[in-house]
């Protein structure tokens, strides 16, 4: 696998230095190794404008980086913790401090303190922490939007945080629900950990590729209207500000960098998934994420600016002004304009019920409806 | 497999697995189900007034087909009052539109509509045979798919009638959604969501083709219970597959719903839904009305673009995405060239996406330039034959003006110049109320 990206074929002399021979074809340009790490760095580093060093601050303001062990999570701390460095042997300060943080899937078979330890050691200047996933019910602070996802256990004061957990899981109905719901869930951790922690920022690892999937699954799954809140550099829903440092750089090009640079990152490297593109189309289990996983993976082969150019049209959706007044779905926390919740709100739906008025307590987007089942009717009364 | 009971009526025995939700429902409520949400969406949008004539754009296929069977339903059942016609366009390719326009004489028997067939030499002076044969089959794509996305507008016109429905479904309307994605062409995706487009302007010339107002009643509607209605109410209407590929946007696109369908059902509902709501976001979009006070915007114009042109010659597939490719990194190159440092600061401060959205509204954005269009145009009229147009004489026109100075001098006086005199009397009123819309 490693040196499968990188098409040497040519003798070419790298086009940027004009003096070290080509190891890559970049957007059909043939760079060297140095020439290579340079692009990567400056496509990343040129989006960490606000981490500059700030001589006047106390202390440099505390950022946190997901970590999924894929390649591009990890690429990402790489480049953070040079760029760290860089900035103390010039100037003996810092512009930001990191704590990365693991997610771990229910069944993930990934021993985490094992990995993080092994993070700790390639990069040590940094904060770890791992958290379960079913941790999110222990931990949102409004947790009442969640609990009421699982009324069946609702009255049951003392179901465990994990229990709460499989049963929301158990409960959904495709591979496409769970896919979505754990997402949802994954983000709505990450950003209390954050909050927890004193982090104003998070760092996210997704590359172009994974910014475009994302653009059309979200599209696919019924939350367009919330499409400046997932791929915009900013202030998110939340309070605090996301920032995709990668989103210049291609998915097969992180994978690139990651082979050709220090071993010590591709050691580290541990894709939970591989193989999921390959899957069959036509199997039970493939979700709306895997589809357009694999559609960008296919079209970053040959039309690389196209993938770019959809994250950087859809980046220019405006969030609406006063968005951030309107009421939140209890599931993803995405402002819903209008506080038009479900699907029947909507004209397209061709029905006129009104399940965006009728409870107050389990308010859901369009596309959190449908991936969370229909309460049974009779459940969740007294 | 036990028979089971209707979902609705719990009687009869469920014979159809409805595509858009998987619900079972029997025959009887199938159909009943399926118009009553048609109904649900002609009344939620407001889509006609009582006596309104409005045209059927119709191609002998299954979509026209079947909107024009269920508007004569629902305007008698609901008394909608409406006057309505068939409209087809006779491209004049020989022997192409033989057996569809047949259909369409056949259905406007059978629901009692009257029906006008309009031909291009007739619109246009022009035959795409004629054009062929001046202009060679190599480049008679673009004539063809020009003339195309005005001819039922012109038609209309002609008949003095306002409003034209057309027969594009849900399928339709996501496969544009993530198209324009795609493309990165966010006015063209805002534009084609709207059920209406090119609402009529007040002050404009009623003679004009722009006060044509066009809408898709069938919007929401699935293709594969449009294929399902048809079937179970017998209807008479003309099979035939498209042979020609669509171009490769729209393939990928087509492509992607279809897989998306597959995985979940309601996910073609959900893309159109995503579409509008995004439509609402993009900069300088007058969608937050939803499309009601746009000056003139014709999504006619693009949403047409499908294959059925008849005479293409084998359209390289991939082709336009290689094209777009090639042009966006020119455009990157150029960004990396000169203007490195100027997006850096622009986009990386605070105020990065506020900047970002100012320079997609205003002059032509520097970064992200789209293909072909750009941002937001004016759009106005035609100086020559009122047709909405972002140029000051539209494409059609342009086109025709080749086609005629090329022509041998006796053919212009037979075909053009009848078909001048129309068009001046346009050009004459529009010069002397040449005020612009606002
Ligand atoms: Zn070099
Ligand atoms: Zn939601
Ligand atoms: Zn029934
Ligand atoms: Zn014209």
């Amino acid at each position: 696998m490693p040196g499968k990206h990188l098409s040497h074929a040519s003798d070419e002399p790298c086009r940027r230095c004009k003096h070290n021979l080509s190891v890559l074809v970049v957007r059909s340009e043939p760079l060297c190794h140095d020439c290579f790490a340079r692009y990567v760095h400056t496509k990343c580093i040129k989006r960490l404008e606000s981490f500059r060093v700030h001589f006047g601050a106390e202390q440099p303001p505390r950022i946190l980086v997901p970590l999924s062990f894929g390649v591009s999570s990890l690429t990402l701390l790489h480049i953070l913790n040079r760029h760290l460095q860089t900035q103390k042997s010039k100037t003996g300060r810092t512009g930001f401090a990191i704590s990365a943080v693991y997610i771990q899937d229910p069944g993930q078979d990934l021993p985490a303190e094992h990995w993080l330890e092994k993070a700790r050691q390639q990069y040590p200047d940094h904060q770890y922490a791992s958290l379960p996933l079913h941790e999110v019910f222990r931990l949102v602070p409004d947790d009442a939007s969640l609990q009421a996802l699982v009324p069946q256990l609702e009255h049951q004061g003392n179901a465990s945080p994990q229990q709460r957990f499989a049963h929301l899981i158990n409960s959904l109905s495709s591979a496409t629900a769970r896919a979505d719901v754990l997402t949802t869930l994954r983000t709505r951790l990450i950003v209390e950990h954050a909050q927890r922690i004193g982090c104003e920022s998070i760092l996210w690892g997704d590359s172009t590729t994974r910014l475009a999937q994302r653009t059309l699954a979200e599209t696919a799954k019924g939350r367009g209207f919330s499409l400046p809140w997932h791929i915009s550099d900013g202030a998110s829903p939340f309070g605090l500000h996301f920032h995709y440092p990668l989103r210049d750089v291609l998915k097969k090009e992180l994978v690139s960098y990651t082979h050709m640079s220090e071993p010590g990152l591709a050691a580290l490297v541990h894709e939970t998934t591989p193989g999921v593109a390959q899957a069959s189309m036509s199997s039970k289990n493939t979700t709306i994420d895997d589809l357009m996983k694999q559609y960008f993976e296919s079209v970053e082969e040959n039309f690389p600016s196209i993938v770019a150019n959809v994250v950087r049209t859809t980046s220019k959706l405006e969030i609406r002004p006063g968005a951030a007044a309107d009421p939140r779905c209890s599931l993803c926390s995405m402002p819903v304009p209008g506080g038009r919740f479900g699907i029947h709100a909507w004209g397209g739906d061709q029905q006129d019920g009104q399940d965006f008025t009728s409870s107050g307590r389990n308010n859901l987007c369009h596309g959190c409806t449908r991936s969370i089942p229909k309460p049974v009717v009779g459940c969740s009364g007294s | 497999m036990p028979p089971s009971p209707c979902a609705l009526c719990k009687v009869n025995r469920a014979l159809i697995l409805r595509p858009k939700d998987h619900s079972k429902l029997c025959k009887t409520c199938f159909i009943s189900v399926f118009e009553t949400e048609i109904h649900h969406t002609i009344t939620t949008n407001a889509l006609f007034h009582r006596g309104e004539k409005v045209a059927i754009g119709a191609s002998g296929g299954k979509d026209s087909t079947v909107l024009a069977s269920v508007l004569k339903t629902l305007n008698e059942r609901y008394d909608y009052s409406l006057d309505l016609i068939l409209l087809s366009i006779d491209e004049g390719i020989k022997g192409y539109r033989d057996d569809s326009l047949e259909t369409v004489k056949r259905n406007a028997e059978q629901y009692g509509m009257h029906l006008t067939i309009l031909g291009y030499d007739e619109l246009y002076g022009w035959t795409m045979d004629q054009v062929v044969e001046q202009v060679g089959k190599k480049g008679n794509c673009t004539y063809c798919g020009v003339f195309r996305r005005q001819a039922l507008d012109r038609g209309a016109s002609r008949l003095g009638v306002k409003h034209v429905v057309t027969g594009h479904n849900a399928d339709d309307v996501a496969e544009t959604v993530l198209m324009n994605l795609l493309r990165g062409d966010l006015p063209r995706l805002s534009r084609t969501t709207s059920i209406v487009t090119s609402t009529p302007s007040a002050s404009a010339d009623p003679a004009s083709d722009t006060n044509i107002k066009r809408s898709k009643p069938l919007k929401y509607a699935y293709e594969k219970e449009i294929v399902l209605y048809a079937h179970h109410k017998k209807l008479d209407y003309f099979s035939t597959e498209c042979i020609y590929s669509p171009e490769a946007f729209r393939g990928s696109a087509r492509a992607l719903i279809k897989n998306l369908e597959r995985v979940r059902p309601s996910a073609i509902l959900d893309v159109v839904r995503s579409g509008e709501d995004m439509a609402k976001l993009v900069p300088g979009s007058d969608e937050g009305c939803g499309g009601a006070c746009s000056k003139g915007v014709s999504a006619a114009e693009e949403e047409e673009g499908e294959g059925g042109c008849g005479s293409a010659q084998g359209r390289s597939t991939g082709g336009e995405m290689a094209s777009v490719e090639a042009q966006l990194r020119q455009n990157e190159a150029a960004v990396d060239g000169h203007l490195e440092t100027e997006i850096t600061t622009k986009t990386i401060n605070g105020s990065g996406k506020q900047q970002e959205a100012c320079a997609a509204n205003g002059k032509k954005a520097k970064k992200g330039i789209v293909p072909k269009k750009s941002s937001k145009q004016v759009m106005g009229q035609c100086k020559r034959c009122g047709y909405l147009s972002s140029q000051e004489i539209c494409k059609a026109c342009v086109l025709l003006e080749g086609l005629n100075k090329a022509r041998p001098r006796n053919h212009i006086e037979v075909g053009y110049e009848v078909q001048d005199v129309s068009l001046n009397s346009v050009r004459d009123e529009l010069d002397a109320t040449s005020i612009r819309r606002d």
